[in-house]
Parts: C-alpha cells; sequence; structure tokens
C-alpha cells in the first residue's frame, strides 16, 4: 500500500536572514516513506520542510526531490503537498468541493474530470459529506480532512505535514492520525505530538538551526527530551 | 450570501453573459444620445418589460431597486426645480431605463458566469504584466470565504467588551479586527502557493 | 502581484463587506451610530497603503457588480452603477488609493503617535473626502445633468460624517500600524 520510497537530497543547503541562520548547511538524503521531524520552536524544522516544497529558497547550496532542483521555479513543489498548522486557512473557497476543484484549474482536465478527481479524492477519506459544506461551519478535523482533500486531489507524491494535529481536539487528532497512518503517499511529518512519528524509522530532531539527531524514533525522542530538558 | 440572481427561462436568461453586458454598455451610451421623450419614454417601457418578465414577485423586484430609484427621483426633482420640466422627465427616463436594464442583466446571470465573463476580458491583458486573470475568481472566492469568520471574530469582540463592561470604541474595536484578519494572510498565502494555484501555468 | 498582497486586499474586502453586513456601529464619543462601510474604504487606504487599499476597494466593486449585495442595505448588481450616485462608488478606488498612497508618504515609525494619527487624518480627508467627492459630484452633474453648483450644494450634507468617519479611520490605522507593526508598509 506504500508508495514509492522519497528521493530528497540536501546539497549544502541553509538558509540564513541576513546574520541570522535560520538553518545551517546540511548535506543528507532522504530515503523511506515516512520521515518525522521534531524540535523546538525556532529550532528550523519548519525552514527545513519548506525547503522542500520550495516555499523557502536556499540561501546556500541546493535541495533537490525526485531529481528537480527546488530553486527550479517552473517546477519547484509541484511533486509536495503542503499541509499547514492552521485548519482554517488552507479551504480558500467557501464551499469544500469548490476549494478542491480550484487547484485542478488550468491543468488542462475538462470539466467532467475535475468533477470525477475531486468525488475521488473525498472518496478516499470517506469525506463526501464534506463536498458541499461551507468551511466555516466545519471542525478543525474536518478543515484538515478537506485540506488534504484539496492538497492530493492534484497527485503529488509527497506529503509533508507541518504540524498537522496542533489545533485539534482529541477526536479531530484521532481522526487525523488515522488517516496520515494509512497515505500511500510518502510523508514527511514536523510535530510536537511524539506519538504520531512514535513509530517511524527515521526522525530527525532540529535544535537551534541544526540537526541535532538522525536516528530511528526512540532514540531521537530521547535526545530531543534531553535537550529540552 | 444569497446572490441576485433569479432562476427564469425568459429572454434574457436565454442571452449569453457578453451578449447581454455589451447591450447594456451599448443601450448605456445610446441612452445619453439625444433627449427625445417619446423615445426616452419607449425605451423605459422596453426595459420594464423585460425586467418584469425575469420573473420576480412584484414587490421584490420593486424593492431592489428602492434606494436606486430614490436617488434618481430626487435628481429629477433637482432638474425640476432648477432647470426645466424637460429636463427632469429625460433625466428620469434616462436613469431609470438603464437601471432597469441593467438589474435585468443581473437578475438573469449567474455569479459564475460574470466571474467567468469578467475573467475572459482580463486574459488579454496578462500579457502586460498587470493582471492575473485567474486573480479575480481567486480575490472572490477569499472574500466570500472569509465574510463569516470576519463576522464572526466581530462577535467575539464586541462580547469580550461586554464581558468586561467596557464601552465599543474604534480602536478596541475595529483595530483589533483588522489586525486579527490581517494576520492570517500569510498562512494563507503560503496554503495557496503550496497548492500551485498562482503558478502561470502554460 | 505578490500571493500575500493579494489575500491582504481581499481579507479587507472581506472586512468592507462585513461591515456593510452590520448594523450601524455605535462608537463611544459619536451621539449617532455610524454606517461603517465608507468608513472601512478609508481604513484601506490607511492600514493598506495606496496600492493594496485601491485594490480592496475594486475587489469589492466586482463582487456588487457580480450580483452580490454587498452594498450596506443588501445592495448590489450593476443597476447600482446607473444609480446618479455611482460617481461616489467608483471613486472609492480613488479614495482608497490617495488615502493610501498619502499615507505611505507621510507617516512612518519613528513620528509621535498626535503626528501619525493627524497625518493619517489629512491622508483620509484628502482621499475620502476631497478626491471622493469629487468624483461623485461630477458624475452627478454631467451624467445625471445636475450642473457642477447643484451637485456640490447637494452633496455638502454629508460632508460633517465624512469627516468623523475620517477621524476614526485616523484613531484606527494607527492603532493597526502599532499593534500589527509587521505589517508590510508598501506593496
Amino acid at each position: 500500500m506504500r508508495g514509492a520510497d522519497l528521493d530528497i537530497r540536501f546539497e549544502g543547503a541553509g538558509v540564513s536572514f541576513g546574520a541570522r541562520a535560520a538553518l545551517e548547511p546540511l548535506t543528507l538524503s532522504l530515503g523511506g516513506n515516512r520521515i518525522g521531524i521534531i524540535g523546538l520552536n525556532g529550532s528550523g524544522k519548519t525552514t527545513f520542510a519548506r525547503l522542500i516544497n520550495g516555499l523557502t529558497k536556499p540561501t546556500v547550496g541546493r535541495v533537490t526531490v525526485n531529481g528537480r532542483d527546488t530553486g527550479d521555479e517552473k517546477t519547484a513543489g509541484a511533486d509536495v503537498g503542503f499541509i499547514f498548522q492552521s485548519p482554517q486557512n488552507q479551504i480558500i473557497l467557501p464551499i469544500v468541493k469548490d476549494d478542491i476543484a480550484f487547484g485542478l484549474k488550468r491543468r488542462g482536465f475538462t470539466k467532467a474530470e475535475i468533477e470525477a478527481k475531486v468525488d475521488g479524492v473525498l472518496a478516499r477519506f470517506g469525506a463526501q459529506a464534506l463536498a458541499e459544506r461551507r468551511a466555516h461551519e466545519l471542525s478543525g478535523g474536518e478543515l484538515q480532512v478537506a485540506a488534504l482533500c484539496s492538497v492530493l486531489a492534484t497527485g503529488p507524491s509527497i506529503l509533508i505535514l507541518d504540524e498537522p494535529t496542533n489545533q485539534l481536539d482529541i477526536r479531530n487528532r484521532a481522526l487525523v492520525e488515522k488517516i496520515i497512518d494509512g497515505l500511500e503517499e510518502s510523508a514527511i511529518i514536523i510535530t510536537h505530538d511524539l506519538e504520531l512519528i512514535a513509530g517511524f524509522e527515521r526522525v530527525l530532531l532540529f535544535h537551534e538551526g541544526q540537526l541535532a539527531a538522525d536516528a530511528p524514533a526512540a532514540e531521537a525522542i530521547a535526545r530531543y527530551k534531553e535537550i529540552a530538558a | 450570501m444569497q446572490s441576485l440572481y433569479v432562476e427564469g427561462n425568459s429572454l434574457m436568461h436565454r442571452l449569453s453573459p457578453r451578449a447581454k453586458l455589451l447591450s447594456l454598455a451599448a443601450f448605456g451610451i445610446v441612452l445619453f444620445i439625444g433627449d427625445n421623450i417619446a423615445l426616452l419614454s419607449m425605451a423605459m417601457l422596453l426595459t420594464a418589460v423585460v425586467y418584469r418578465a425575469v420573473g420576480l414577485p412584484l414587490a421584490d423586484a420593486l424593492g431592489r431597486l428602492r434606494s436606486i430609484f430614490l436617488t434618481i427621483a430626487v435628481v429629477a426633482l433637482f432638474n425640476l426645480i432648477f432647470n426645466s420640466w424637460h429636463e427632469a422627465l429625460v433625466t428620469l427616463l434616462r436613469l431609470t431605463a438603464l437601471m432597469l436594464l441593467a438589474a435585468t442583466v443581473t437578475a438573469t446571470t449567474t455569479i459564475a458566469e460574470f466571474i467567468d465573463e469578467i475573467t475572459a476580458l482580463a486574459r488579454p491583458l496578462e500579457r502586460t504584466g498587470w493582471v492575473q486573470a485567474d486573480d479575480i475568481g481567486l480575490a472572490v472566492g477569499l472574500v466570500l470565504r472569509f465574510v463569516p469568520d470576519i463576522l464572526g471574530r466581530y462577535q467575539a469582540i464586541r462580547e469580550a467588551h461586554t464581558a468586561r463592561g467596557l464601552k465599543v470604541r474604534p480602536t478596541t474595536l475595529l483595530a483589533p479586527l483588522i489586525i486579527l484578519t490581517l494576520r492570517d494572510a500569510d498562512n494563507i498565502a503560503a496554503a495557496i502557493d503550496a497548492r500551485g494555484i498562482r503558478r502561470h501555468v502554460s | 502581484m505578490s500571493t500575500r498582497d493579494l489575500v491582504l486586499a481581499a481579507l479587507f474586502a472581506a472586512i468592507i463587506v462585513a461591515l456593510g453586513l452590520l448594523p450601524p456601529i455605535s462608537l463611544g464619543f459619536i451621539p449617532v451610530p455610524i454606517t461603517a462601510q465608507s468608513l472601512g474604504v478609508m481604513m484601506a487606504g490607511v492600514v493598506l497603503g495606496g496600492r493594496r487599499g485601491a485594490i480592496a476597494v475594486l475587489i469589492v466593486l466586482v463582487l456588487v457588480a457580480i450580483s452580490l449585495p454587498v452594498l450596506s442595505g443588501g445592495r448590489g448588481g450593476l443597476a447600482v452603477f446607473a444609480a446618479p450616485t455611482a460617481g461616489f462608488l467608483v471613486g472609492w478606488i480613488f479614495a482608497a488609493f490617495v488615502t493610501g498612497y498619502l499615507s505611505e508618504r507621510m507617516v512612518n515609525s519613528q513620528q509621535s503617535g498626535l503626528v501619525q494619527t493627524v497625518s493619517f487624518f489629512l491622508a483620509a480627508m484628502i482621499g475620502g473626502i476631497i478626491v471622493l467627492y469629487a468624483f461623485g459630484i461630477a458624475y452627478l452633474a454631467t451624467a445625471a445633468g445636475m450642473g457642477f453648483s447643484k451637485a456640490f450644494v447637494g452633496s455638502l450634507a454629508f460632508i460633517p460624517g465624512d469627516v468623523v468617519k475620517a477621524f476614526v479611520a485616523a484613531l484606527v490605522g494607527r492603532a493597526v500600524m502599532v499593534g500589527y507593526p509587521q505589517l508590510p508598509v508598501r506593496a
């Protein structure tokens, strides 16, 4: 059920804003299809993730995803979906199915094809009931599911989730956790919610802009607790 | 929010949006040429018939135009007092006919059709680099998406005032409303860019 | 235009629409409740600057044109642009632009609160009254055949209310500047 392995390479890639380094130059490769990313706020973990989908460009070095340089405007991020923390700021049209369809515009699909894709992605998560709903009436969890549908409708092979359960209550959190677990796409998950990544074979720990650990979950989490203490 | 579109099958319903908009523009120009009362009266009658044919209950049809007609009437009155009855009548007929036809176009064209039409008209302008045609539909969607959130935020701020026994002041109501709303802009923009929505796909 | 600027303009357009949907607001020191929508136009310029403020207002007018009843009182549709007062509506765009343009140039973070507020007030008056009324009166005089002097006199009654709104816009503009310094001042 899992999709193809990740092929992400950081080649001396780092990000600085003036004198401040958000992320020190880093060289590593990401493979497999589940990566966890943990660290304190401001540790550089979000900067790291945003380098992968091209939302942030490296100020030194470069990053390639499936062989393509993320600095290339045309193709950057095309293969990478990104789910943000805040559930309500990702659905940008009033009605869920319109929002999903909007991301498919101008890609050469016919109206019928777009409708089929929208129905298809909603069905994938058993979320057909959300199709006609208005975004402002939905719970945090429902909004995250809707956002997932919107992002996955265009078929990215990689999904980055930036603290996806941070603003959710227990029930919604469980829902999203279940969905993440069953994702076919490769997933990179940034989170404070350590249970989400507890079973991952590879977890990256960031601290003060540098990679502090690159190990299986248990070890990385232990190191995290040391640092955070 | 309910749009002003009215479902129906009148002649105007069946015309294409572009034809209607062009007719409206042309009609607007023609109305201002010359001041023959007989012709203007006919124009007004015609537009009244067409508007009636849209299918709105009379009360609603009139209600929509009440405030606009009021300003027209006031202006006509001014003309009557300070100029001549002829000019007053011309103004009255001219503006009313324009109002009726405009209201008819509005009532017989859906929002989606309007957006498609404006986007198509803006498409050639993309070459100047001034505008991305698809931004229009996106902007409209964003507004409709977030108005309810803003209304909710407003109520919350008002309630907080009441709970604390504070008097409502512009700096304690409108300023927080604006700040809290605009602070989301970065996140929303990031989500839009991450989905590649504004990437010009050629 | 950057995505962030587009979103800022759209969000402010949403604020202007929301203000039109709400009942008139009673603001402490003013005895009469004020309809906040035209206030919203001045605030768009003061808060977002010339370019984005004008775009925010333009978006609102597009909403009106495409049949949404977003003007206060539930008005909307193309008929609104056929009214004699249409000049005031289209003038909103230029009012926001001038208010914003002047705000960007006259106000900076180094000044005292009083100077900032007075500068915003001047910007809002010049944009929200002088420029706006110029457009409104011009259209009233020509298309409605009222003649400039009559149109001018007829509009005078509304000016005091708008002066109050300019003052409120200035207060809010300054409060937003202080409370949200990270808002990029120029588009």
